[in-house]
């Protein structure tokens, strides 16, 4: 016997702390690489997540800015499209103030007499034609007729043409209408309007940009109005 | 030669505890990895939740300053009415003046290139 039961024991004693030993050393290395992998897939998994949750709300806050300014500007608009309505109303009224006016002055014979005579001639001036037709309210009859024969001597002076004028006895001018004539040629293709109304409406046409500012002053906005 | 079996089983109930050992530790370490994804999981959240929390208050915030900008701005505009309103009051006869003075104004004349034809 090479060893005895004693020495065997030991040696075999040996051999099982070796194990044992050998164990727990590759055991602790596993949890040692184990904590530190922990730390990394953890440390990875939270970093990424986050950067894209930041990025997430950044966006959505940088759209709550867009959005109010989005608004802001709505609102900006739509009160200067407010304020415009009201400026048209106010011209509006000031025009139908106007309108009512005239009519009232038209109700002196003696004024709205002067006023056709030279509303018919300026008319026939304007037309030029060989025939003329011209159309007043029915109400007027009597006096455009007095107009149109002061005005054909006046007529041939200046255009030194004759002319045949005729009065529409069939089509009239509206009698709720202010007044003044309308100068047809002869095939009635050709008007000449010199109604009152006719004329405000041209006149506050062309005068509108004037008007305005009379009415509310200039505008600041010009930078290089004369 | 009992005792030399008994050594064998010795050292084999050596190597299984030993290979158990080891065995477990693998196991724990495949639960820190879970664990891991889960306590990332459970700190992103609480991130999130924070960031909603601030978004939210943030959002509050803008709504609430959107009413007090409607309101001046509504303001500034029946400020600026009142102004016309009030302009056009004062100015109003002078313009009714000069227009219905220019509807009256009524200048027959032949157009300046008129030319007389025999």
């Amino acid at each position: 016997m090479a060893l005895n039961d004693n020495d065997v024991q030991k040696q075999i004693k040996h051999m099982m702390a070796f194990i044992e030993q050998e164990a727990n050393e590759k055991a602790e290395e596993i949890d040692a690489k184990s904590e530190e992998e922990f730390n990394i897939e953890k440390g990875h998994l939270v970093q990424t997540q986050r950067l894209k949750i930041m990025d997430y709300y950044e966006k959505k806050e940088k759209q709550i800015e867009q959005q109010k300014k989005i608004q802001l500007s709505t609102l900006r608009n739509q009160a200067r499209l407010k304020v415009l309505a009201a400026r048209d109303d106010l011209i509006s009224e000031l025009l139908e103030e106007a309108k009512m006016r005239l009519s009232r002055m038209v109700v002196d014979l003696k004024v709205y007499q002067e006023l056709l005579d030279k509303l018919v001639l300026q008319a026939l001036l304007r037309l030029l034609e060989p025939v003329m037709i011209v159309r007043c309210r029915p109400q007027d009859s009597l006096l455009v007729d007095a107009a149109v024969q002061k005005a054909i001597p006046d007529y041939v002076m200046v255009s030194q043409k004759q002319v045949e004028i005729k009065i529409d006895q069939e089509t009239f001018l509206p009698a709720s209408s202010l007044g003044g004539v309308e100068v047809y040629s002869n095939n009635q293709k050709i008007k000449v309007s010199n109604t009152l109304e006719s004329r405000l409406e041209f006149l506050s046409e062309q005068k509108m940009p004037e008007i305005r500012r009379c009415l509310f002053g200039a505008n600041p906005n010009r930078k290089f109005f004369v | 030669m009992a005792s030399q079996s008994q050594g064998i089983q010795q050292l084999l109930q050596a190597e299984k505890r030993a290979a158990e050992k080891v065995a477990d530790a693998r196991k724990r370490k495949a639960r820190r990895l879970k664990q891991a994804k889960e306590e990332a999981q459970m700190e992103v959240e609480q991130y999130r939740r924070e960031r909603e929390q601030e978004f939210q208050s943030k959002q509050q915030a803008a709504m609430g300053s959107q009413g007090n900008l409607s309101a001046e701005v509504e303001q500034a505009t029946r400020r600026q009415v009142q102004g016309m309103q009030s302009s056009q009051q004062r100015n109003r006869e002078r313009v009714l003046a000069q227009l219905l003075g220019m509807v009256c104004d009524v200048r027959p004349q032949v157009h300046p290139n008129y030319r007389i034809t025999a």
